[in-house]
């Protein structure tokens, strides 16, 4: 795993099995390198906001994209989504809630707290892992973050 | 009555029932004793008659015999028998004086005479005019009156004759003969009929005819049913000149009759006065009972009508609606029993409505359940089908050239089934979302939402050969996204079931049977055995064979789901390899 600082690609996931597909996904298409995973929502308040190991706040660099589970245990994804876009420095990262639920209220809260892109994780994993890898390149690649 | 009549309300019916039941009463009665009121003055006119002729013929009857008796006594003076006996010429004094005392100087309509059988007249004594002219006719016998003549117009005449014999049983040799006038003037009837009530005439004449006298002045004969004469005074009915009532008499032994005579109307006219004036009374009565009767009506219609309104008020929703009848009697109690029952419906229905609330509730509640229901069945059961799937794929992709067909096959084996779940899963989901959805009703352009469809399902197709025809679609109303689901499966599964057609042809198009559009999809796919048609749109119910055709038999029960909850009905026609159409129908724009 990356230092915090080099972190490009941030995964908030609590299924394992999703993490690891996600993970292989993107491997995939090579960007695995700067992947780095939270377990929970309560980890991921603490990777921006926290003090400790994960405290970012010294390096000043964010990541180019976070991928955010809704179902999180401790702190919902939905939370996380709304604290980082109060954070004027976390404000301008883009999220891409990436979940299992289709539900309409979910997407439209989703974006009204301001996620940028929302996709429903497939059950086909190559569907899913052309999903993921799609949305790493777009994010990474082809998308010019505000600086 | 009428039918109509009998449709009138009772405002009406009961006055007019009254006043015509009154004004028969009024008029049977009014009748009836006008009646006996006429009757009544009829008799009584006809007693007095009666009474007035018989008392006047006694009288008369009493001064005749008083006239034979003197008469009788003149001829039976010698002097007298002895004047005429010398043919008047000695004894003239005596004869006069004898005169005299029978009828002194100042009765001035008597004349007497005295007669030879020779037709000489041997002494007069009184008014010459009333002097027998020419000598009259022998009498057949003494003391019998002549009937009345008329002499110069105006006097009318009646003598009574005695007969002189030379001694008590000699040979007749003379007659006495006195003349009496008639007293006919204003004043004498004046007089006479003073008496009688100045209402009655009296009128006397010759019982056979003329002349005749009112004591006024001559006049004709009445007619002969005045002059018809009983054994007793009976009083008749006649003409002359107008109806009246007269009782006639003979004067007995004379040729004279004596009439009693009413007018008719003047007898009947007390009666008709008084019948108007009970008609004024009757016409009161009438006129009192029937606006009686009408405040009586609107006594009993006005509460009816509260009734009533107030009735189609709480009809109408309005259910605090209450009537005020005052009073115990039956429209009272009505008013109480209604005010009771609209409290009741009231009460009824609030208790519904928080029943209704309640149960809204419940099941809101429970729909609520559902609701977090399916979305962890979304979330929670894709999760590991995932895993599974991915997992799977991972042993293939990085393991694979370790493995043997079978191995590969079983793998396979999974890859398909975990990829089905899926699909089950999404699928259920939609159809239960379905049923819970409100619907959001708006008018649907169909041939626009079937173009878009046709699109889609062109792109998925690829380039398999696919002709689709769409015809003229009328508006619906309903939910787009439903309708956009059901007709989309349906597409889907035309597509889907000409797969191995080439070319598969699909028609979209609609039919009007009267009453309905009914909208078909048509294609020349695979169909299906027409005898298992009743299980086409059954959840999960398949009729080929998954290595056929891929599905999980949601599809077409969704198409179902969507069209019965717009109120319209699905159906299906096919053969086993010769096609299938769809048919289904929505509320009309």
């Amino acid at each position: 795993m990356p230092q915090p600082h080099e972190v490009e690609i941030l995964l908030v996931e609590d299924n394992p099995s999703d993490a690891e597909l996600t993970l292989r996904a993107l491997k995939q298409r090579n960007l695995a390198n700067q992947v780095f995973v939270c377990h929970d929502g309560a980890e991921a308040l603490e990777f921006f906001f926290g003090d400790g190991s994960h405290a970012l706040r010294e390096i000043g660099v964010v990541p180019k994209v976070i991928l955010l589970d809704l179902k999180l245990p401790k702190v919902d994804g939905l939370e996380v989504l709304r604290r980082l876009k109060e954070e004027a420095r976390t404000k301008s990262i883009p999220v891409v809630v990436l979940t299992s639920s289709r539900e309409e209220p979910d997407i439209a809260r989703a974006y009204r707290l301001g996620a940028n892109s929302y996709i429903v994780k497939p059950v086909d994993f190559e569907a899913f892992a052309r999903a993921v890898s799609d949305v790493g390149l777009y994010w990474l690649l082809l998308n010019h973050p505000p600086r | 009555m009428t039918r109509r009549t009998w449709n009138w309300s009772i405002e009406r019916k009961l006055p007019l029932l009254v006043s015509v039941l009154l004004v028969a009463v009024v008029l049977v009665m009014l009748g009836a004793a006008y009646q006996q009121v006429r009757t009544a003055a009829l008799s009584f006119a006809a007693e007095r008659v009666t009474r007035s002729t018989k008392e006047w013929v006694n009288v008369s009857v009493r001064s005749g015999a008083q006239q034979r008796t003197q008469l009788a006594t003149l001829v039976a003076d010698p002097g007298v028998r002895d004047f005429v006996a010398s043919g008047g010429k000695r004894g003239r004094d005596w004869a006069l004086a004898a005169m005299r005392r029978i009828a002194p100087d100042n009765t001035p309509n008597i004349a007497m005479e005295l007669w030879d059988e020779s037709g000489h007249r041997l002494l007069l004594r009184g008014d010459s005019a009333f002097a027998s002219d020419p000598a009259p006719l022998p009498a057949s016998d003494s003391g019998v009156v002549s009937p009345y003549r008329v002499r110069r117009d105006t006097l009318i005449l009646s003598d009574m004759q005695a007969v002189v014999r030379r001694g008590p049983e000699g040979p007749v040799i003379g007659r006495v003969v006195v003349v009496r006038r008639l007293n006919v003037s204003a004043l004498a009837r004046q007089m006479l009929t003073g008496i009688s009530g100045g209402d009655m005439s009296l009128l006397i004449g010759n019982a056979d005819g003329d002349p005749w006298t009112d004591l006024e002045k001559i006049m004709p004969a009445p007619p002969t049913e005045a002059r018809a004469q009983h054994d007793s005074i009976i009083a008749a009915a006649y003409v002359r000149g107008d109806a009246k009532i007269g009782a006639a008499a003979r004067i007995p032994g004379t040729p004279i009759m004596f009439i009693s005579e009413l007018s008719r109307r003047q007898v009947l006219a007390p009666s008709r006065g008084y019948l108007r004036r009970m008609a004024a009374i009757a016409a009161l009565i009438v006129l009192v009972g029937t606006l009686g009767a009408w405040w009586v009506s609107r006594s009993i219609t006005d509460p009816l009508r509260h009734l009533t309104i107030a009735a189609a008020s709480i009809a109408s929703g309005d259910l605090a609606q209450r009537v005020d009848v005052p009073g115990n009697d039956e429209l009272g109690r009505l008013g109480n029993s209604f005010n009771t029952m609209a409290g009741e419906v009231q009460r009824a229905r609030t208790d519904l409505e928080t029943q209704v609330v309640e149960r809204t509730r419940a099941l809101s509640e429970t729909n609520a359940e559902l609701e977090a229901f399916s979305y962890s069945v979304s979330h929670d059961l894709r999760a590991p089908l995932r895993a599974i799937h991915g997992f799977a794929r991972i042993l293939l992709e990085d393991h694979g050239a370790g493995m043997d067909g079978e191995a590969k096959r079983v793998l396979g084996v999974i890859d398909e089934n975990t990829r089905r779940m899926g699909q089950l899963i999404d699928d259920l989901l939609s159809f239960s979302r379905l049923g819970r959805k409100e619907l959001e009703t708006a008018r649907v352009d169909m041939a626009e939402l079937v173009r878009g469809v046709v699109e889609e399902v062109r792109r998925h197709a690829g380039d398999r050969p696919l002709e689709i025809t769409v015809g003229s679609l009328p508006p619906a109303r309903g939910d787009r996204n439903m309708l956009r689901q059901a007709v989309m499966n349906l597409l889907d599964n035309a597509a889907k079931f000409t797969r191995k057609r080439a070319p598969g042809r699909i028609e979209v198009g609609h039919q009007d049977n009267g009453a309905e559009a009914v909208y078909y999809v048509k294609d020349n796919g695979a169909g299906f055995d027409p005898r298992y048609a009743s299980k086409l749109f059954g959840v999960f119910q398949r009729l080929h064979r998954a290595e056929e055709f891929e599905g999980t038999g949601v599809g077409l029960a969704i198409v179902q789901r969507v069209v019965s909850r717009h109120g319209g009905r699905v159906w299906a026609e096919g053969k086993l390899d010769a096609g299938a159409t769809f048919y289904f129908t929505l509320p009309g724009a």
